[in-house]
């Protein structure tokens, strides 16, 4: 497991411009949460975030070049929480680009489709990767991808459930052609870090006192101010 | 796919040409304009596009106004490049077979590349040969953004190849020239380091050809992308 600083390092960064010192609008704002896509290629993890971030769909299959980001800026109990979203491509050879830019996610949506059978069996790769690159503390959400196509389904809602709690994971089927759970998917993932993060101040009081040896576990960075109030 | 051009070529420089002894020698870039022999064979097809595209770049690159009011961005030069590449590839209606992926202003940040040229297996059309390209304007004492691409093209292995297409050489403003990177990282580990290209004329040949015929003789002389044809050769007004 590598630890995580920059976990501290964005909230400084946000505590310093929430006094003031913000350098411009991109860095107006409370929170910053890194937040990766992953998944087997075509299970429509590009399409998923342009959907979330432009409101926009094109059943047009482009293949990812290494990886990509988008950012958004969600509102939460009056936090701005900017959302600095990683598109990974789901490809092999790109692996070795993609997963060093796990080291720091807070989040991930780990993403299948529901009409290919070896995106569903890969999750527990995937699951594997994040376990492998991420910390501890970093929460997931499996999406079940593709659920208008039900005549061509191969993997049941059922399945996808199991599997999620299995791993541990929160569960979305969802549709980025027809906008189905998109939003909520990016939302409960949201709350999910921010449920944590809450937590990990309760577990350990240190943390809000900005002691500078506050740590949520052994392997996670320290907080440098309170969590959310999600 | 060929090796032989390399980086340390850069030690083997041809003697200096009078360009105009070149102009009329056919060259690899004009075998690659021939006709295709065989269905699929779109080589020629995509060569007759970057050629287009680098004409009409070229164009830009020459123009000289009176006032001497314009003076286009290396972004602009990109975009019109692009833009007429991708007219052309269209009109040919070979993207299925060879894609063009522009790369996004934050993609640029980390691969570097500008686009991404690729061969796509089927029937997933995902790419199997990939091309990393990136367009830069050449700045006397460093090429280091280049670097980047050249990390990224190393990082996903040898399906994947780097070309850079430089212009604004001190002493030919008007071309654009090629450079591949297959065994950048092998120069870099012995010492050198990619901003020599800067201050080198050890420019390799565009290697779209290499895709489909690895026996293809590279040729390590010099390669401006020229104005109208693959003849290699300056070919000023």
């Amino acid at each position: 497991m590598f630890p995580n600083p920059s976990w501290g390092l964005l909230q400084m960064a946000a505590t310093q411009d929430v006094k003031g010192k913000g350098e411009g609008g991109d860095q107006n704002f409370d929170y910053m949460f890194k937040l990766l896509i992953i998944g087997n290629s075509s299970v429509g993890k590009t399409s998923f975030l342009f959907r979330y971030a432009d409101d926009a769909f094109t059943s047009a299959f482009v293949s990812t070049v290494g990886i990509d980001f988008k950012v958004k800026t969600v509102y939460k109990n009056d936090k701005r929480i900017k959302l600095q979203i990683w598109d990974t491509a789901g490809q092999e050879r790109y692996r070795t680009i993609t997963t060093a830019y796990y080291r720091g996610a807070m989040g991930f949506i780990l993403m299948y489709d529901i009409t290919n059978e070896e995106s569903f069996g890969a999750v527990q790769d995937w699951s594997t990767q994040i376990k492998t690159y991420s910390w501890d503390n970093a929460q997931v959400v499996l999406a079940g991808n593709k659920c208008d196509m039900e005549e061509e389904r191969v993997v049941s809602v059922d399945s996808g459930r199991l599997l999620a709690e299995q791993l541990g994971f929160e569960f979305f089927e969802t549709s980025a052609k027809d906008n189905i759970n998109v939003k909520q998917t990016f939302e409960r993932l949201v709350d999910l870090i921010c449920d944590k993060m809450s937590e990990s101040l309760d577990t350990d009081p240190a943390v809000t006192t900005g002691a500078p040896t506050a740590k949520l576990t052994d392997s996670a960075p320290p907080l440098q101010q309170p969590a959310c109030n999600c | 796919m060929g090796q032989s051009f390399s980086f340390f070529s850069l030690k083997h420089h041809p003697p200096k040409q009078d360009p105009t002894d070149q102009k009329h020698q056919p060259g690899v870039f004009s075998k690659l304009a021939a006709p295709a022999n065989k269905p699929g064979d779109f080589v020629h097809l995509i060569s007759n596009c970057i050629s287009a595209a680098s004409t009409r770049t070229q164009e830009y690159l020459a123009f000289k106004d009176l006032e001497e009011k314009f003076h286009p961005s290396p972004r602009v030069l990109i975009q019109v490049f692009l833009m007429t590449y991708i007219t052309q590839i269209f009109s040919l209606n070979v993207t299925d077979a060879f894609s063009c992926t522009v790369t996004t202003p934050e993609q640029r940040v980390l691969p570097g590349a500008d686009w991404v040229w690729a061969t796509l297996e089927k029937p997933s059309q995902n790419p199997k040969i990939q091309i990393v390209v990136q367009m830069a304007q050449m700045e006397p004492g460093g090429m280091n953004p280049h670097e980047k691409t050249v990390d990224f093209r190393a990082s996903v292995g040898k399906d994947c190849f780097a070309l850079f297409l430089l212009f604004g050489k001190q002493d030919d403003q008007e071309n654009i020239y090629s450079v591949r990177s297959n065994n950048f990282e092998a120069a870099i580990a012995k010492g050198n380091k990619v901003d020599r290209f800067s201050s080198t004329e050890a420019f390799g040949p565009i290697f779209i050809k290499s895709l489909v015929r690895p026996d293809w003789d590279l040729n390590p002389d010099l390669h401006p992308l020229p104005r109208s044809s693959w003849i290699p050769g300056r070919m000023k007004k």
